[in-house]
């Protein structure tokens, strides 16, 4: 038999803590309250989300795709949401938690290797958040069926919520390796969930003033001797002028980052509204996604002022319609794998360094 | 009192074997110079004040910490460089208690025999045999948190043992057992023991490990002050306690045959006495035979003695004779 180390792993040893975790979770009478006060508070949001924009209030035909596709971008983000709110409860105390309780200890000395307890508790609680996402899918058909949607889209906006929460789950399980007390790491957690959603668009936000500078840029503008035609069309020159400029695409990672805009992003762009902003257009999801792509494209050094029928002046600086969410995803799986990797580190046994205040046993 | 770091010639390959260990928190250092011998098929005790270090020797040998220098040799493994082969080998039952609160102790079990990659087939069978051991088999199929105190540490025990170890390190394992459990303790591991089994035992109940032990280790200040086994713990220097009908008489004759004697605890000073009362005394005698010869004199010289016993466990005496601080 050959010494296995820490980072060896086994399907069967995973599975043993895998099992181990969801049997001690779903005994828990508050598991299946949870999961009851979720279906009920999706259901409640997506009741709510069909009664406003099916109403007369938006004033306008609420048979329109984009009337579907906000219906289901709510609900999409409620779902997300919620499922931030969620996860790291799932994993954030698993490690100190049970180590707290007495049982890591138990597990080390076994042949499990730290690396499969680590996936254990990770595939346990990622387990559970799917359960969330599970209860959730009925809400989410039901918006699609609002139209605006491909079921592919649907399927792909599923997923995307599945690896996101992975991602978050992982985030969880590394502070919980962290630190030695419980709230600590879901604390943290909570912070890093916060870090990536709010706190980053905030901190876009705020550098709007680093970034800015006064560039010097070629403008196709109405010149200052023009006459008006017969048309009543402008006259056009090119002069150079130096402007205010807010360098986006210095920062526009910031947004990327973000899964709300992952999510956004990565869902198809409406076949109507590809030509820029058009009525097929005005949905959460693709205002998200042609802003994170504007602000990733930058201001650029050439601007067109002049709006003239006849002249036909410089095309417009292209947008760049690249995906920015594969960035922001991989973003958070990359997060996710360190904290994994930490949480391995900090499980291989013999323990070398023990953090500050903790037992083995 | 003899020291004998080195064991008595058992193969080294076998049992445990620590050199030297030190380990250390921070500026705390728990373990300071240990040197450990436990043979082979037989139960070693370890036994030191609170703090001295027990607990934390105990991880080192079963793998869980690595010492910050000596070498510890687990049934002729290194728990640091083949730390998942000596694992396999070792049976760690910890102090403080944690079991999965809503497993049963049957699922308990079983899930530590998946964890140690036993079949189920063969894990079935043992389990279940396990908890008949234990004396659980009728609660195999409760939660393990409604188990009592002393029913959890019979799981522990149990868990320990699942995948059937070479070596088993007990970390106070009798405390929290009623006087029937402590017996059935007591005979579970001298026949593990007796099966080949390396054991040790840490524990403050002293005179249980007169009757458990084959080998003593004392540890005081996270190093190892004595070990000896328990034939040397009997045949050293210790006292005996005489009852006897008339003091007087009693300590007339030992002062004449040029014993020394103190009196027993909870007897008036010896300056009082003599006195025609009953009592007791206390005589230092080197092992049992000592103890045959004196008691044929005193029937001899036809004193009224009433009783002659070792005054306290023979471990209790030895631990005392230490004279090492609590911490
Ligand atoms: N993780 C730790 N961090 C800091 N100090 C520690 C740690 N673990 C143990 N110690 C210290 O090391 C010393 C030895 O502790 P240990 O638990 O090994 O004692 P013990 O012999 O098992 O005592 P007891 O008989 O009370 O169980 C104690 O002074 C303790 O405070
Ligand atoms: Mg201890």
């Amino acid at each position: 038999m050959k010494t296995r180390g820490a980072w060896a792993v086994s399907r069967q040893g995973i599975r043993t803590v895998t099992v181990l975790e969801l049997r001690q979770r779903i005994r828990s009478t508050r598991w299946v309250i949870a999961l009851v006060v979720w279906f009920l508070v999706v259901a409640a949001i997506t009741g709510l989300t069909f009664a406003v924009f099916r109403s007369d209030l938006i004033g306008t035909d609420p048979t329109q795709p984009w009337i579907g596709r906000t219906i289901f971008g709510l609900v999409v983000f409620f779902v997300l949401f919620l499922g931030l709110l969620v996860s790291p409860t799932l994993s954030a105390t698993a490690i100190n938690g049970d180590r707290a309780a007495g049982t890591l200890a138990t597990l080390q000395v076994t042949s499990l290797s730290a690396a499969e307890i680590v996936f254990g508790k990770l595939l346990a609680s990622w387990i559970a958040a799917l359960a969330f996402l599970a209860v959730s899918v009925p809400f989410i058909l039901i918006a699609m069926s609002a139209g605006g949607t491909s079921a592919a889209s649907v399927l792909s906006t599923l997923a995307l919520l599945a690896v996101i929460l992975a991602a978050v789950c992982a985030i969880g399980l590394g502070f919980s390796a962290l630190t030695a007390r419980t709230p600590a790491s879901a604390v943290l957690t909570y912070i890093a969930v916060a870090t990536l959603t709010v706190l980053s668009l905030i901190a876009f936000g705020l550098t709007v003033p680093a970034i800015s500078s006064d560039d010097q840029v070629r403008l196709y503008d109405v010149s200052p001797a023009a006459t008006w035609d017969q048309s009543g069309d402008q006259q056009c020159v090119w002069r150079t002028q130096t402007i205010r400029q807010v360098h986006t695409e210095r920062t526009w990672w910031l947004l990327a980052i973000n899964p709300f805009v992952v999510v956004a992003d990565a869902m198809p762009e409406s076949a109507i509204g590809s030509a820029g902003a058009s009525a097929g257009d005005q949905d959460p999801m693709s205002i998200i996604r042609r802003g994170v792509r504007e602000a990733r494209t930058g201001p650029g050094n050439e601007q067109t002022r002049c709006w003239s029928s006849t002249q036909s002046g410089p095309a417009e600086r292209p947008l760049n319609r690249s995906p920015v969410w594969p960035w922001g995803l991989a973003v958070n799986v990359l997060l996710g794998a360190i904290a994994v990797w930490f949480a391995v580190r900090r499980l291989r046994i013999p323990q070398r360094n023990l953090a500050r205040g903790t037992r083995v046993a | 009192m003899a020291i004998n770091a080195e064991g008595d010639g058992a193969d080294p390959a076998a049992g445990v074997v620590a050199t030297d260990v030190h380990r250390s928190f921070g500026p705390v250092r728990a373990v300071n110079g240990v040197n450990l011998t436990a043979r082979k098929g037989a139960v070693t005790a370890l036994i030191g004040p609170n703090g001295a270090g027990k607990t934390t020797l105990l991880l080192v040998l079963a793998g869980l910490l690595a010492p910050s220098s000596g070498t510890v040799r687990v049934a002729g493994l290194d728990p640091v460089t083949q730390s998942s082969l000596a694992r396999t080998k070792t049976g760690w039952m910890p102090d403080v208690f944690g079991t999965w609160d809503t497993l049963t102790a049957r699922e308990v079990l079983t899930t530590v025999a998946d964890a140690y990659r036993i079949p189920r087939a063969v894990a079935r069978p043992r389990v279940a045999g396990l908890l008949g051991l234990v004396h659980l088999a009728e609660y195999a199929d409760r939660p393990a948190h409604v188990l009592s105190r002393g029913q959890k540490q019979r799981l522990g025990l149990a868990r320990a043992l699942v995948h059937d170890p070479e070596v088993l390190l007990l970390d106070e394992p009798a405390s929290g057992l009623d006087p029937r459990s402590r017996v059935d303790l007591r005979h579970l591991l001298r026949d593990l023991a007796a099966d080949g089994m390396t054991v040790i035992v840490s524990s403050h109940v002293l005179s249980e490990l007169d009757e458990l032990a084959d080998d003593a280790v004392f540890m005081s200040r996270g190093q190892t002050v004595a070990s000896e086994t328990m034939a040397e713990a009997s045949s050293s220097l210790r006292s005996w306690r005489v009852g006897t009908l008339s003091l007087s008489t009693l300590t007339a004759w030992l002062t004449d045959a040029d014993i020394v004697w103190r009196p027993a605890p909870g007897h008036r000073p010896g300056i009082d006495l003599p006195h025609d009362e009953p009592g007791a005394v206390l005589v230092d005698l080197a092992g049992a035979e000592q103890a045959s010869e004196l008691l044929a004199r005193m029937v001899g010289a036809r004193l009224p003695v009433s009783s002659l016993a070792p005054a306290a466990g023979a471990l209790e005496q030895a631990y005392l004779a230490l004279d090492e601080e609590r911490r």
